[in-house]
């Protein structure tokens, strides 16, 4: 246990109290502590989701998973790693990237993020086109309950169907239902190679029409970017991996493709300028101060960049978006502006939300300073299933003590 | 439970029969022997009334009148599964889904469908068939069973190994909760504000909930597909090759091993010229066209490497599916070589199949008893059909035990007690062996969040009866605590 005082992770709702459990065994210990004290926990990783959700109500510790940070199996040959939550992403991928795989989920953040944190906060980076988000990468995991309860779910094989599926439960769970303590993924090879196509200054219409265009001719992108790059234009990159000679046919057959629709002109892009283009998607993923997520249907792209991402980009500063075509989810993030604008900020999240709702899709506020969070739930308004959401949380953490009010309906 | 079920009155039966039609309740007992089971036949109970319904409003209405009467309500699709999800709880009221089989909805470009529960998995694929798309999961029993039994048990099927299962493919789900009301789970767009609910539900065996609608995710079908079956001397060899491949980096659609017993039952049943071998892959990659060569290529290269005697390639569509109905049939086909057989179903590393399926041959010599081998090699994922004679006194009650021994092979070996068949009324007590007591608590918990009076399809999964109580979780003293080496405070 230490004080906190000048900590990294000092949002002004952190309280001074921080546990910093060293093994599961440590951590279901101060679990149970806090259970018998009837304190009121969050839990940290990196730091770089705190301030999704809510403010939590009343918080008394911090249990930080920062020394949780031992991979604990990586077996090559059966393609999984189990590791403890307060591993960095990138920690993991350089590990696992020696015998030659990957955990093929890209978010931001990847030295700071940990394991725990990126399943608590369901995050994700462009590789989710074809390979899926966490839900569809973790296979087993172990929590400790509220009670202090070591609890496992799942396993350390892909196919496994015994018992609820835990493991999925607890992505996106904020830390409201249990300390994620380890976490166990598939994993997949690393590709061979990699070729990226940019096709700069598309439409809306474009950016649709590229997808489908896509879709019917059976290529199988690793991933499929879009920046906005001015008024309702995008610079849209398009990334192919695999073996040689598959990633060469792909990136020809792309670059006819966009040719003979006459689109702007697209180009195969060298080192640098792949890397120019990822420094542009995390600039806008990473922008602290206001974080946007908006997801709607693919096919709805022209409407979201006609109604949605004006309006969002009008009320912040240095705003920027970026867009993931093939998933039908973006991020639009900025400064906010003075705190005097907080209110015109407020309307245009509002406006935005109800044009994405009307499409059957949802605006989640990821991050925002407290004039706008004051004036917008960042959630949006409660799902059906909200019944059964409170009915999980009341199970699982009856006295309401992890998290309280962060999540979704202030949980 | 079967103690405390109350009976089927003839007037919840009149009230029900108003809802769904008279013809659509089944509660002459001669007709309610059609649902004692599923596809685990050894198991049967005979439910009190089989129900039929035809929309979610009629479903609803049947669960509120069934929880109003106390009865415990078991949902139903196909009865294809093998694990006794489907097996009714005494005097229980089944609601078959059979008759919601409508496909409501197909939007090819944002890549999803909308289907009642009650559609057939092959139907959802033919359907689109023309467009270009499929629907990814593909069990065995893929052209009887229904797409609700696929949510209920997370079907898999032999192309889980790039694919994924049933849970990756459902994007959402409309569901009837245990007092009547009615919730959505996911949708057709991703990532709505929210527990992952829907995670939970696909394969929860039917115990939260029953599911009227589904969103599916469709897929583009990819450009290429290349099939070749390789011959091996012995399991050994084709366990090397699997191995060989997925260490190379490639990512086969599906990689199916059979053992010398399974080739020659599926010979008999098919009359395909398979080679009388002790082993024989069957492995498709899929992708766009180069790569696909390239990948299909580098995979009978290692094949080759690893010992394989003959390596065939399908000379074209006929055949590939060919080779393919040598393998799905291969369960039914052991029926021509052994009078009666017992499907497992588990899951090992990958890694380790070789050496499992040794120790399972040992085993069975061991027992007097043959096992033969057809599975999911590219996942681990084992089905040992335990062959026995129930004529010969004893021999069904030490082919039981050795199912039962494999399983704990699979948990030992770092495994699963089932890859995609489910846990079931089959394997409940197994559960106790795979996972701790808290670890069962924990779903014990979930299940309560949905259900609270376990209305659905109790007996299944837990090893153990367990109720929820009114007020879960109290503090419970740590156990340094209780031994007074830490104190309140």
């Amino acid at each position: 246990m230490r004080r906190a005082a000048g900590n990294a992770l000092n949002p002004p709702v952190l309280p001074d109290l921080v546990f910093t459990p060293g093994t599961l065994e440590e951590a279901a210990d101060v679990m149970a502590r806090c259970a018998r004290d009837s304190a009121r926990l969050i839990f940290v990783g990196g730091g770089t989701e705190l301030e999704l959700g809510l403010p939590p109500d009343r918080i008394d510790a911090v249990l930080a998973t920062g020394r949780l940070s031992r991979i604990l199996e990586h077996a090559p040959s059966d393609q999984i790693v189990v590791a403890e939550a307060g591993v960095p992403l990138a920690a993991l991928q350089r590990a696992v990237g020696a015998h030659g795989q990957r955990l093929a989920l890209d978010p931001p953040w990847p030295e700071r993020a940990t394991l725990g944190g990126l399943v608590a906060s369901n995050a994700f980076g462009p590789l989710r086109a074809p390979y899926g988000s966490i839900r569809d990468l973790i296979i087993g995991i172990s929590i400790v309950r509220a009670d202090g309860t070591l609890s496992r779910g799942g396993g350390k094989v892909v196919k496994n169907v015994a018992g609820f599926d835990i493991p999925k439960l607890m992505v996106g769970s904020l830390g409201t239902l249990g300390l994620i303590s380890t976490v166990t993924f598939r994993l997949h090879p690393l590709p061979e190679t990699s070729a990226m196509i940019l096709v700069p200054g598309c439409s809306a219409a474009v950016l649709r029409e590229v997808v489908s265009e896509i879709r019917r001719t059976q290529l199988e992108p690793a991933s499929v970017v879009a920046i906005l790059s001015g008024p309702s234009l995008f610079d849209l990159g398009i990334l192919f991996e695999g073996f040689g000679s598959g990633v060469d046919q792909q990136r020809d057959r792309l670059l006819a493709l966009v040719a003979r629709d006459g689109a702007p002109r697209a180009v195969v892009v060298d080192a640098h300028d792949r890397a120019t283009f990822q420094g542009r998607h995390d600039a806008v993923r990473e922008l602290p101060a206001v974080r946007v997520k908006v997801a709607a249907p693919r096919s709805a792209v022209e409407t979201v960049s006609a109604d949605v991402l004006p309006p969002l980009l009008e009320a912040l500063e240095n705003g920027g978006a970026v867009w993931y075509p093939t998933l039908g989810i973006g991020f639009v993030c900025g400064d906010a502006g003075p705190a005097a604008d907080a209110g015109a900020a407020a309307s245009a999240l509002l406006r935005a939300r109800s044009v994405v709702a009307g499409l059957g899709g949802s605006l989640t506020v990821a991050a925002a300073p407290e004039s706008i969070r004051s004036r917008v739930d960042v959630w949006g308004e409660r799902p059906s299933a909200w019944p059964i959401m409170e009915a999980m949380k009341s199970r699982l953490d009856p006295e309401r003590r992890l998290a309280p009010g962060r999540f979704v309906g202030a949980l | 439970m079967s103690a405390s079920t109350p009976a089927v009155s003839e007037s919840l039966v009149a009230r029900i029969a108003a809802v769904v039609g008279r013809s659509h309740c089944v509660s002459e007992p001669e007709q309610l022997r059609t649902y004692e089971s599923d596809g685990l036949a050894s198991f049967r109970v005979t439910p009190g009334l089989v129900v039929l319904p035809a929309s979610t409003a009629e479903v609803a209405e049947v669960v509120r009148l069934a929880a109003a009467a106390g009865l415990p309500i078991g949902p139903r699709g196909a009865g294809t599964g093998l694990s006794g999800g489907a097996l009714p709880v005494a005097g229980c009221v089944v609601i078959g889904l059979s008759r919601m089989k409508k496909i409501l909805e197909v939007d090819f470009e944002n890549e999803w469908m909308r289907v009642e529960p009650g559609v057939i998995n092959l139907e959802v694929s033919r359907r689109i068939s023309a467009e270009g798309y499929y629907y990814a999961p593909d069990p065995s029993s893929q052209s009887v069973c229904t797409i609700g039994g696929n949510v209920a048990e997370n079907s898999g099927g032999a192309h889980c190994l790039k694919y994924g299962f049933t849970v990756n493919h459902v994007l959402g789900a409309r569901v009837v909760l245990g007092d009547g009301s009615v919730i959505d789970v996911g949708g057709p767009v991703p990532d709505a504000p929210g527990y992952d609910l829907l995670g939970v539900l696909v394969g929860s065996e039917g115990m939260l909930g029953i599911v009227t609608e589904v969103v599916l995710r469709i897929l583009r079908k990819p450009e290429a597909t290349r099939t070749f079956f390789a011959t091996f001397p012995s399991t050994d060899e084709a366990g090397n090759a699997v191995s060989a491949i997925i260490a190379s980096g490639i990512v086969p659609a599906a990689i199916e091993m059979m053992d010398r017993l399974a080739i020659v039952a599926a010979k008999a049943a098919t009359g395909l010229d398979w080679p009388d071998v002790g082993a024989a892959l069957l492995i498709d990659v899929d992708g766009p066209l180069a790569e696909v060569e390239h990948t299909s290529d580098s995979a009978t290269r290692l094949a080759a490497a690893a010992g394989a005697i003959e390596i065939r390639r399908p000379r074209d569509e006929n055949e590939r599916q060919l080779m393919w109905k040598g393998r799905k049939s291969a369960f039914a086909a052991v029926g021509r070589i052994s009078p009666n057989y017992i499907v497992q179903d588990g899951v090992i590393p990958r890694s380790s199949i070789a050496p499992v399926l040794r120790e399972i041959e040992a085993l069975a010599v061991s027992a007097g008893l043959r096992v033969a081998n057809v599975f999911h090699a590219g996942d681990g994922n084992l089905h040992p059909l335990v062959l026995y004679d129930a004529r010969v006194a004893g021999e069904e009650k030490r082919a039981e035990e050795l199912g039962g021994e494999i399983l704990r092979i699979c948990i030992r070996s770092g495994g699963s007690i089932t890859g995609e068949h489910g846990v079931g009324a089959d394997k409940a007590p197994y559960m106790a062996e795979m996972f701790s007591e808290g670890d069962l608590d924990t779903m014990g918990r979930v299940r309560c969040a949905f259900d609270p009076v376990n209305r659905f399809n109790p007996g299944k999964v837990f090893p153990t009866p367990r109720l929820c109580g009114d007020r879960p979780g109290p503090y419970r003293p740590h156990p340094t605590e209780l031994s007074g080496e830490a104190g309140r405070g």
